[in-house]
């Protein structure tokens, strides 16, 4: 969290994980190249480029991919989570001298421009064996290029949480368009089964991880709450609360996270205002409820972050009668201080 | 993981048990990452052992003819009976194009037709497979020498009729298959084949048959002209093609009477080699 905008905030954990980065894809790189030219003498320079970093670029979007539901079936992910944009514009980079020197290879040097060639050669969209394959890669490299250059909070903030947030989530499209651009392109070509089954594995992993968190989100978010006294719901005892944490509940679809906080109950909406991280899986420091995910803060009693920052989220009302903590779903604005409710012993 | 633990990335370290599980997780990764690493480099087909000897130029002396695509035919020795064997080197041009472009612009540079001419052409070979191809560069002078010869009556074609053959193959541009490309045919390669094959390029029909052996065949019309925009929408795809057949020389000449001769066999080939798809009925000639 910063007051303002740095091309990096560098700090000692994110230098380590750009380190690891360009480990893995040095290491990977250096692999592949040397097997394929050992054992493969008449490989060529431009195929050994474009096979490489298109094999690394598709893994690492598999990890990007992957990190967000294994956050949230297991918090001890959330490291690889913090930084994952630099995975992504790693990722880009490597799609980009794949697409780059196959527009070259296959395109360039022609009777007619490049990218025209690229999406006129093959028009056979009636034939899945024959399907333009290419054009779907090139239209995955376009969305990756937007995510790209919009990964910085700059623009997050400037574009608004939920289009960046929506600008985003179309990689999946992406995801769905490489894995065809793979399956109607180079599978056509290659017989040996195991890239179709290394790409089935690398579908059905995400998938399957995907419904598993969102499996266990629905756990929680459909739990009826039938006792219902003047608009307040009972949702849980006071004890079943932890100090400095909360508990999440979902009435009448909106999650709203109780606090626990100096001997009192605090409740607030449950979205961060940054990239609609869960604030009720995060906790109390400083006085200030801090998200799991990049650590935005806001403060319990009226959802504000700290000054200098702005973001604001909506607050509740909570009482306790018998140690019986009930909650009142109705929002106040984002903002808005409420008392809380105080825990007697 | 204790209720004081909480991880926050713009904290300077790590609470323990972070740490402590993601330096698991990197170890699993590493060992994931080079493991399909591993599989992918080491399972991809072999390349072909196809030659384009870039940045080198060699003189190839022969008889130029312009049918039925652009060659020197080039005599290289004389048995004890003084027949002589050849080899018809086609040629190709810069990037994607073929070479009457560069043709047209040398016969006007000369005022003379190349065509039956003896001509000493510098250019780039390609070879793969018996078969030899000749890249010329108008930025390389590529004409050295033109003079008309005394006859032509050793160089003369020797044509054979081969009747009507039904063939299943690929149709591919010959200088990327041949030297440029590897792959260079198959389905990766297709758009690439397309481009070639619209700047002119011949299209040569690759055809493999059940005991492995290739056979090379040039493509053209009925009335042996290009039928290069016919054949866009079946390059690089498992077709088969119903043609007249004339051997010319070191090749064989596919005269297909239009793209009703030419259907798609093809289909996805995600658990299957299309290699096999890829059939000659005929007894290879090579």
């Amino acid at each position: 969290m910063s007051a303002s905008y740095a091309a990096v905030g560098w700090n000692r954990q994110k230098k380590i994980y750009d380190w690891l980065i360009a480990g893995f894809c040095t290491s990977y790189l250096v692999l592949f190249i040397s097997l394929s030219l050992v054992f493969n003498e008449q490989v060529t320079f431009e195929t050994l480029l474009i096979r490489s970093t298109s094999t690394l670029a598709v893994l690492l979007l598999h990890v990007i991919l992957a990190i967000g539901p294994l956050c949230r079936l297991n918090k001890k992910f959330l490291p690889l989570l913090y930084n994952r944009r630099h995975l992504g514009v790693t990722m880009f980079t490597l799609s980009l001298v794949h697409g780059s020197f196959g527009i070259f290879q296959f395109h360039a040097l022609g009777n007619i421009n490049p990218i025209l060639s690229l999406l006129t050669s093959n028009t056979n969209f009636n034939s899945l064996s024959a399907f333009p394959f290419q054009a779907l890669g090139f239209l995955a490299l376009v969305i990756f290029f937007l995510m790209a250059i919009t990964s910085h909070d700059f623009w997050l903030h400037h574009l608004s949480p939920k289009v960046w947030k929506t600008l985003h989530m179309f990689v999946y499209l992406a995801y769905f368009l490489v894995v065809m651009h793979v399956m109607l392109g180079v599978i056509q070509y290659e017989s040996n089964p195991v890239f179709v089954i290394i790409i089935f594995a690398g579908a059905t992993t995400l998938v399957t991880l995907h419904l598993l968190s969102g499996i266990k989100e629905r756990k929680t978010d459909n739990r009826q709450f039938a006792l219902q006294q003047q608009g307040f719901v009972y949702v849980c005892g006071v004890k079943d609360i932890e100090n400095s944490r909360a508990k999440i509940f979902c009435i009448d679809k909106e999650r709203i996270a109780v606090y626990r906080h100096e001997n009192k109950l605090f409740a607030v909406h449950n979205v961060c205002k940054h990239q609609g991280g869960p604030l009720g899986e995060g906790k109390i420091l400083d006085g200030c409820i801090t998200c799991p995910w990049h650590g935005y803060q806001y403060l319990p009693q009226n959802g504000q972050s700290p000054p200098p920052f702005r973001e604001k989220v909506s607050t509740y009302d909570v009482k306790i009668v018998d140690n019986k903590v009930w909650l009142n779903p109705a929002a106040s604005a984002e903002g808005t201080e409420r008392p809380g409710a105080e825990i007697k012993d | 993981m204790s209720n004081d633990e909480f991880y926050i990335g713009w904290q300077e370290r790590a609470p323990g048990s972070f740490a402590r599980y993601t330096r698991y997780v990197i170890i699993v990764a590493a060992v994931f990452f080079a493991v399909i690493g591993i599989l992918l480099a080491l399972q991809q087909k072999k390349f072909s052992t196809a030659n384009f000897e870039f940045g080198q130029l060699t003189e190839v002396k022969g008889i130029y003819r312009q049918f039925p695509v652009p060659s020197v035919k080039v005599m290289t020795q004389q048995d004890a009976f003084g027949h002589a064997s050849y080899i018809t080197i086609p040629l190709v041009g810069y990037g994607k194009f073929g070479a009457e472009g560069t043709i047209a612009e040398l016969e006007k540079e000369k005022n003379t037709s190349l065509d039956k001419k003896q001509v000493v052409f510098k250019g780039t070979l390609l070879y793969s497979d018996g078969k030899t191809l000749l890249q010329i560069d108008k930025n390389d002078n590529p004409l050295v020498s033109v003079t008309t010869p005394n006859s032509l009556v050793n160089t003369a074609p020797e044509t054979k009729e081969l009747g009507t053959i039904h063939l299943t193959g690929e149709v591919l541009d010959p200088k990327c298959y041949f030297g440029v490309m590897k792959p260079g045919h198959g389905k990766p390669h297709k758009d690439c084949a397309v481009r070639c094959i619209a700047g002119g390029m011949s299209p040569v029909f690759y055809v493999r048959n059940e005991k492995g052996e290739t056979n090379y065949y040039l493509i053209l019309d009925a009335q042996g002209k290009k039928m290069n925009d016919e054949l866009k929408d079946y390059i690089a795809d498992p077709v088969s093609i119903e043609a007249r057949a004339v051997q010319y020389d070191d090749w064989i000449i596919l005269y297909v009477d239009g793209k009703n001769k030419i259907k798609r066999t093809g289909g996805l080939s995600w658990f299957k080699s299309n290699i096999n798809d890829i059939s000659c009925s005929a007894s290879c000639t090579k």
